[in-house]
């Protein structure tokens, strides 16, 4: 049993109420790039369990997530933020439910 | 028409062989079959069972960023911010891994340890401890959520390769064998045709004599 850490990457809002439960790694990413290279950053610690990543900031950089959900660990946990959902999650599930059954499925 | 297997002997004993092949590849692509079905069952399931945690999760997170928002009209956004980055709670998760049909999926558990004093409790609104409880109970949705979404990653990455082999099987490997043996058998028949012929003459010569 080997626990892991939790990472988070959202806005100002998000951070703060995870970092007030104990979130260790956080990050408030300003343009795509800071958002790719805190998304790759946490993904390369070995000891990384889950990204949290708030669903306005991913959609940014969503080729970057659909690549870096082929591996099993970390989990990357889109979220939404205090706006509300959007639904870009869905568009993650979907590609991989279109892969594995071969058909579109709504989730 | 399938290629057939190189360098095979046209022996009864390789037609034997290539049988027992035969028998074992849709044995096995039974089974594999079976397996993708049940596969896609579980992945069905499992699907259902995200929509549900998502909803908590945002229930939860909906709350959660309300009684933020109340925590920083009541302490100001600096001070909110300041005693989230000084809290002494720390969260781990710990994964393990189950099997569900041969796919090692991760259980994740949540480890809060939440200290008596997380911060300094006469500098801090009531609302901090709402909140705070509040998130610890999205981050706790959330962990759910991130256990089962990636059953169902993991599942169907195993969905995909077990249909690659289930085709593979279908497509190559089975009509392969089945030319193989097919031309083996044939040769085996020419071969026996050869032979009586061959004897035939051979008695009608000694007839002649």
């Amino acid at each position: 049993m080997v626990s892991d850490k939790i990472a988070i990457i959202g806005d100002r809002d998000t951070v703060t109420g995870f970092r007030m439960v104990g979130v260790q790694e956080s990050s408030v990413p300003n343009n795509v790039n800071e958002i790719r290279k805190a998304l790759l950053d946490y993904f390369r610690d070995p000891r990384m369990g889950l990204i949290i990543i708030t669903e306005p900031l991913a959609m940014q950089v969503e080729d970057t997530i659909l690549e870096l959900s082929e591996a099993p660990v970390p989990v990357i946990l889109l979220i939404p933020d205090r706006e509300g959902s959007t639904g870009a999650y869905e568009t993650v599930l979907r590609e991989l439910i279109r892969r594995a059954v071969g058909i579109e499925i709504n989730v | 028409m399938s290629k057939i297997l190189a360098g095979t002997k046209t022996t009864r004993m390789e037609l034997l062989r290539l049988k027992n092949r035969m028998r074992l590849a849709e044995r096995g692509h039974n089974l594999l079959k079976e397996k993708r079905d049940s596969l896609i069952m579980e992945f069905f399931n499992a699907i259902a069972e995200i929509k549900e945690a998502r909803n908590v999760v945002e229930d939860t997170l909906s709350e959660a960023f309300s009684s933020l928002t109340q925590a920083k009209m009541v302490m100001g956004p600096s001070r909110v911010i300041e005693f989230a980055y000084a809290s002494k709670v720390r969260t781990d998760i710990s994964i393990a891994t189950r099997s569900m049909m041969g796919v090692r999926v991760p259980v994740m558990t949540v480890e809060q340890h939440v200290p008596e004093l997380p911060y300094s409790l006469p500098d801090s609104s009531a609302r901090l401890d709402t909140m705070s409880i509040k998130f610890r109970e999205a981050l706790k949705s959330l962990t759910k959520l991130a256990e089962i979404e990636s059953t169902v990653k993991r599942l169907a990455l195993e969905i995909e390769r077990t249909k690659r082999r289930v085709s593979a099987l279908e497509t190559i490997v089975i009509p392969r064998l089945d030319a193989t043996a097919r031309f083996v058998r044939l040769a085996l028949e020419e071969r026996e045709r050869e032979d009586f012929i061959r004897l035939k003459m051979i008695r009608d010569r000694m007839d002649m004599d």
